[in-house]
């Protein structure tokens, strides 16, 4: 049998409903003439769980998983990885210097310009966009502990 | 008061310079955000949101509508100039329009899709303007057991209407509840898988939600080596399109102006269905079917009116009855609570002021938009050629400061992250993140009137059939139910499956 792409999403989406219940129990489903806080959720569960065993049974009309192209991971890997050091940042150093850091990141790490240009680009974009938020729209941006903005 | 008189008071509202200077500013970022491809209305919308907070209720909707009508006239100049669409909406306009830009007509093809986008425009906001004041009055009638039953029909709705198949739309708005059930519940009291971390305790908002899907997961799956920018440049000098060619697109225009703003008062996608249904309406009309990819007048006017007329149209439903007929609605809708101003049937009486100058603004904001796309469609232009290796990110520094400002947290942008990457996954395995969106905004107020109904009758599920609108609401559900299963049981492919075709990048 040909494991096509349908098979994986319904397995992940019935897994998903699955673990919904196991973390729904101490929720209670209460009663029909009061339902309780429980009984949403587990309801639509159930419904994920019952589309999910619908997608496997109808796989057979989605694609191979074999053929998904995945040429694009290694690019998204690192744009994840960039941004999700600048949101750790975010609140520690301020919206100035982790922003700049991660234009720099992205254009110079993942996009392999000119350190020089990506540097003058990180700078004068950020200084522009202090410009329009902090100043044309009084919008505070996040100053950090170190107390840049 | 009358409509005439309301409309007066909106334009009372609308005119003033300040609400003029934010409708512009709307409208100009709209055209920028549709001309960008990979850069959605709902991106441009989003990071826009906290710079509205200083603003009253009137001038934050405005500006914000701004962007997304404005998205729909800039979304062309792409597809005309560069067979890339700008906006998902304007796939369609690819075809003929640069088919028609390699006929060295490109001026003609913007001037007939701008023409058209502002005829479309403002026939929908005439229609918005006779259409919701009476049907916010008729749902005043619904209590609890209407709008869950409305709320149901807007999901099957969705379902039917979109181009993937029915399980796989209603997987994703069973996962949207399921996001929509985190936090507090509001009738007991429950936690609900917040794991001790306080800011889930007010749920998760739809705001890094929708960044997260459609700005991050966009950029994820577009690595920068793959976008190529060839852009032709148009001949302002041409810009008037031939006396044929305006005959040839009158009545596209007319035809594309109904049957958008009738698909823009359902839920889903539907500024992308109207453009495709009207590509292959002006299609079959033809008679010449055979021009219909080599540059075909009717193949830019009838897709453009109709994308344009569509978004008029979701805001019936958004304004009368409160309810999201997107993700893009979703967020305004969200815009208005931030400003403690609920939209729905009260709000034409409560917030006459809020209304009517949305809607006179919106009459307005179309000749904006008219007068910016024409003249200025070669500064436009230029924003295409930077190159995406910087502009991507520039977008992802927009969509950290959007998320955060909205309420200052951190877990917000977090789930912004995680989000986009659910967002690339969902893409691989093909699947619409929209119905997702829709599911985690209905989902309180679903809720809420499901338990409402049930306390109301006694945990009797007889309720729904016993008032006459559910029950109506209802039967309307299991007729698209049954539609739905009987063009899978003659397994026919029907226009939905030619719409998820084209959206793979297929010949139509």
């Amino acid at each position: 049998m040909t494991l096509r792409r349908d098979h994986i999403a319904g397995a992940i989406f019935v897994a998903f409903g699955l673990l919904v219940f196991a973390l729904s129990g101490d929720l209670p489903v209460g009663t029909l003439s009061f339902p309780g806080a429980g009984m949403m959720p587990k309801l639509v569960a159930s419904f994920l769980i019952l589309f999910g065993l619908l997608l496997i049974l109808r796989a057979n009309e989605s694609a191979p998983v074999a053929t998904v192209a995945w040429g694009d991971l290694p690019h998204a890997a690192r744009v994840v990885a960039i941004t999700a050091a600048a949101i750790a940042l975010y609140q520690t150093l301020g919206f100035l210097v982790t922003t700049a850091l991660l234009l720099f990141g992205l254009t110079f790490g993942t996009e392999r310009r000119h350190p020089l240009v990506a540097a003058a680009f990180s700078i004068g974009v950020v200084a522009l966009t202090y410009l329009l938020f902090a100043v044309a729209l009084k919008t505070p941006l996040e100053r950090g502990i170190l107390g840049f903005q | 008061m009358g409509t005439v008189e309301s409309l007066l008071l909106g334009f009372s509202v609308a005119l003033q310079p300040d609400v003029l200077w934010y409708a512009f500013l709307g409208c100009l970022v709209g055209t920028i955000v549709g001309v960008l491809p990979g850069i959605g209305p709902l991106s441009g919308i989003s990071i826009l949101l906290p710079a509205t907070f200083g603003l009253d209720t009137t001038k934050s909707v405005v500006m914000l509508a701004g962007i997304y009508y404005g998205s729909q006239y800039g979304g062309s100049t792409t597809s005309i100039l560069m067979r890339i669409p700008g906006e998902a909406s304007s796939v369609m306009t690819c075809i003929d329009g640069y088919a028609m830009a390699q006929k060295g007509r490109a001026g003609a093809a913007l001037c007939i899709a701008a023409v058209g986008s502002w005829i479309a425009g403002t026939f929908g906001v005439i229609m918005l303007t006779l259409i919701a004041p009476p049907l916010a009055t008729f749902a005043l009638r619904f209590g609890p057991p209407e709008y869950a039953a409305l709320l149901v029909l807007g999901l099957i709705f969705l379902a039917y209407m979109s181009a993937t198949s029915l399980p796989r739309t209603l997987l994703m708005a069973c996962f949207g509840l399921l996001l929509g059930t985190i936090g507090i519940d509001n009738m007991t009291g429950h936690f609900r898988y917040s794991f001790d971390i306080a800011e889930l305790g007010d749920g998760i908002g739809i705001v890094p939600v929708a960044i997260g899907l459609f700005g991050l997961g966009e950029i994820l799956s577009t690595p920068s080596a793959t976008v190529v920018g060839k852009v032709i440049a148009p001949r302002l000098r041409e810009l008037l399109p031939s006396r044929d060619e305006w005959r040839q697109s009158a009545m596209p225009i007319a035809r594309g102006s109904v049957l958008g703003f009738l698909i823009g008062l359902t839920p889903g996608s539907a500024h992308i269905i109207s453009s495709f249904l009207s590509y292959g309406v002006e299609r079959r009309l033809s008679k010449h079917p055979e021009e219909f990819g080599k540059g075909a007048v009717a193949g830019v006017a009838g897709p453009e009116s109709a994308n344009n007329a569509a978004s008029t149209g979701a805001f019936v439903p958004m304004l009368a009855l409160g309810l999201p007929t997107g993700p893009i609605t979703a967020v305004l809708i969200a815009a208005l609570m931030i400003h403690g101003v609920p939209p729905g049937p009260t709000l034409v009486n409560e917030h006459p002021n809020v209304f009517w100058g949305f809607v006179a603004s919106m009459y307005v904001g179309n000749l904006m938009l008219l007068a910016l796309n024409l003249p200025l469609v070669g500064i436009f232009v230029n924003v295409l050629r930077i190159p995406y290796a910087y502009l991507y990110p520039l977008v992802i520094m927009f969509c950290i400061i959007g998320v955060y400002e909205v309420s200052h947290s951190i877990v917000d942008v977090w789930i912004m992250l995680i989000m986009g990457i659910i967002g690339y996954g969902l893409r691989k395995f093909g699947f619409d993140p929209a119905p997702l969106v829709l599911g985690l905004v209905i989902a309180p107020t679903f809720e809420m009137s499901l338990r409402q109904s049930l306390i109301m009758s006694n945990g009797n599920w007889a309720i729904f059939f016993q008032r006459p609108i559910a029950a109506a609401l209802l039967g309307l559900c299991a007729a698209l139910l049954a539609l739905a299963a009987l063009s899978l049981i003659r397994s026919r492919k029907d226009w939905r499956s030619k719409l998820a075709e084209v959206e793979a990048g297929e010949n139509p």
